[in-house]
């Protein structure tokens, strides 16, 4: 056991080194960097080479590549993720400001995720090939192709019309300084979310509930007279959830993404609004760190699902 | 009808006529519809947003950049210069037929700067259909040789692949697909490698495991044991036989990668120059109180798209290989 959480976590940071190492060659092999990008903005009369290349050597950006990849790699080796070029405060800094709305945000996207498919599974492989089943089906399908921000567009219109109550809130709350600002700032993009990453769930819970239903264990409950409830409740259930758990690690992946959008539509300062902010701006250090922590989070989350499943589920043992 | 000695000589799939083709996949499509309805109902939408591509020029009523004028209702011949303060349009009898709802004249009303949305939303298919087929394409090719070799090869080789394909799975799809683009120049070229490139990671990794499968069958094993070359072997017997496998992973994929183009187009990164449905739904976001016309209408349009190439890959998928469900 010890072994293999051992194996698997050298492997993960293998991956690491090259996410790292890719994301670094992409930025800096490529023409244009921060200093560039920053002139281009800027409509300034003198903009020469010299200038540029002055902003460069200033940036560390005139250093033969490999110097720069050797140093990068030093540095990330005692977690040291640099500054960013725009604010020129650590990276460490930027994501302690923007880690908690991402965390907020996520995580309510998660919650009304689960809330809508747990329950849509159920009914759906419970009442199945019946019109329930059709329709849940159908929306799931439907929901799997909607683009989160048309989804959190049609919401903002939706309040607009009726103008149930005001979508840009003052000062940028978290939830535990002002709950319910907080709430009326991420309830679209929170409802967004959790719709476009429940259908994989929900198609997961419904096809595992129904291999269930067929168990023989399935045919004794029904047999004894248990109540259908219970029967769904106690004995299916719990044998169909635990394969949910396994998409876990994509459904961090997607929720992510669909965060770098929501983010960027309600002005919230979090991970993914950064991220889109540090590719536009070429600002390596920020973008490389970023991607590193996003990364890290996506390969953890899967090695953590593989493990809890073994706790969780005596028969599968890890090999 | 050849006499069976000289046909013999060709090989199977040769001695088939062309009419018996014909007809055995003119059946196979019928029994595709009668089974697979959902399926049926996503080609007929793919097939209807093809014709709408292929003649958008037709069928999108006007020019996708014309813009419309319509009269002033506010016009007044001779303004005094407190009105044309407040109302620089109150001299002119005619002004640009801008945030319209829709209506006969325009379907699906006319944008910020008056043009018609639907003739936008028809041309925009264009984009959707090239970058939908383009990406998938190139994720597919690349995706086959990487999964390909790996298969067949195994040991260090695949490992070592199989490692920088979960680097690649690590990025977040949408992050990577901005970071291709932003470093590269955004045309629609460029974006269609990014998202292909993106793509790779999930191709190869179906090809692969279908790779492996035919790698263990006797066929394989006894052209080996005849002296057939790795690459004969691989044309000759490997490829043929996952033909079904990259049909689905073609197919399949598509619906993706429409959904993270319009995600790119929104953000204001997609290709430019071009109508894109994700970027006709960023900017009717600026006045969606009053003229939410435009961002409905394109955004419908993503929507009913992707659902119809999902549906589609799917049907095909259990249709060609039930064994890939889930993926």
């Amino acid at each position: 056991m010890q072994q293999y959480i051992l194996r698997r976590a050298i492997l993960n940071i293998f991956v690491l080194w090259i996410v790292a190492t890719l994301v670094f060659f992409a930025v800096h092999v490529l023409p244009g960097n921060f200093a560039a990008q920053q002139f281009a903005g800027a409509n300034l009369g003198g903009v020469t080479p010299e200038a540029i290349a002055r902003a460069e050597a200033v940036l560390g950006l005139d250093k033969p590549v490999f110097e720069q990849y050797g140093t990068f790699l030093w540095d990330l080796v005692q977690f040291d993720l640099g500054e960013s070029f725009r604010s020129k405060r650590s990276v460490w800094h930027e994501l302690g400001r923007a880690v908690p709305y991402s965390i907020e945000l996520g995580v309510l996207i998660v919650l009304v995720g689960f809330t809508i498919a747990i329950p849509v599974g159920i009914i759906s492989a419970v009442k199945q090939d019946q019109l329930p089943d059709y329709l849940l089906r159908g929306g799931a399908i439907f929901a799997l192709a909607a683009p989160v921000f048309w989804t959190a567009s049609i919401g903002v219109i939706l309040v607009l019309q009726w103008d149930l109550f005001k979508i840009d809130v003052d000062g940028q709350p978290h939830l535990w300084e002002d709950p319910r600002l907080a709430l009326q700032w991420y309830l679209i993009p929170m409802f967004a979310g959790g719709i476009a990453s429940t259908a994989t769930t929900m198609r997961l819970l419904r096809s595992q509930m129904l291999e269930v239903l067929r168990e023989d264990y399935v045919v004794t409950a029904r047999a004894k007279g248990l109540p259908e409830r219970t029967i769904i409740l106690r004995h299916v259930l719990r044998n169909a959830w635990l394969p949910v758990l396994t998409v876990m690690g994509l459904t961090v992946a997607t929720i992510i993404g669909s965060q770098i959008v929501l983010e960027q539509m309600f002005n919230v300062p979090g991970v993914g609004r950064l991220l889109f902010q540090a590719i536009t701006l070429r600002d390596t250090p920020l973008l490389e760190g970023l991607v590193l922590v996003v990364a890290f989070v996506v390969v953890f989350t899967n090695l953590f699902v593989d493990l809890l499943y073994g706790l969780l589920d005596p028969r599968v043992r890890l090999a | 009808m050849t006499p069976p000695d000289a046909s013999s000589a060709l090989p199977f799939e040769d001695r088939i006529s062309p009419l018996a083709r014909f007809t055995s996949a003119s059946r196979a499509l019928g029994r595709f519809f009668r089974q697979k309805r959902l399926g049926g109902f996503g080609l007929v939408i793919v097939l209807v947003f093809s014709v709408l591509a292929l003649f958008a020029g037709a069928l999108g009523r006007y020019d996708s950049t014309f813009v419309f004028d319509a009269e002033n209702p506010n016009f007044k011949a001779d303004p005094t210069v407190a009105e044309l303060a407040e109302d620089p349009d109150i001299g002119s009898p005619r002004v640009v037929a801008q945030y319209q709802a829709p209506s006969g004249d325009h379907w699906f009303g006319t944008d910020r700067f008056g043009r018609d949305i639907y003739a936008r939303v028809i041309h925009g298919a264009k984009l959707a259909m090239i970058i939908g087929f383009g990406a998938s394409l190139i994720a597919v090719a690349a995706g086959l040789i990487i999964g390909v070799i790996s298969a067949y090869y195994l040991g260090w080789i695949d490992l070592i692949v199989q490692r920088v394909m979960d680097a690649i799975y690590a990025f977040p799809f949408l992050i990577l697909i901005l970071l291709l683009v932003q470093i590269s120049e955004p045309s629609t070229r460029n974006v269609v490698f990014a998202l292909g490139f993106g793509g790779i990671p999930f191709a190869a990794r179906l090809i692969r495991s279908a790779v492996l499968a035919v790698r263990g069958s006797e066929y394989v094993q006894a052209a080996r044991v005849i002296g057939a070359s790795d690459l004969r072997i691989m044309l000759r017997h490997v490829l043929p036989n996952i033909g079904a496998v990259l049909i689905i992973t073609f197919s399949i994929g598509i619906g993706a990668y429409i959904l993270a183009e319009a995600t790119v187009s929104f953000l204001g990164a997609g290709p430019r120059g071009e109508i894109s449905w994700g970027r006709m739904v960023s900017s009717g976001r600026g006045e969606l109180d009053i003229h939410p016309w435009e961002s409905v209408f394109a955004g419908g349009a993503i929507t009913l798209l992707v659902m119809a190439f999902n549906l589609l890959g799917d049907a095909l998928r259990d249709v060609l290989d039930p064994r890939l469900r889930g993926v």
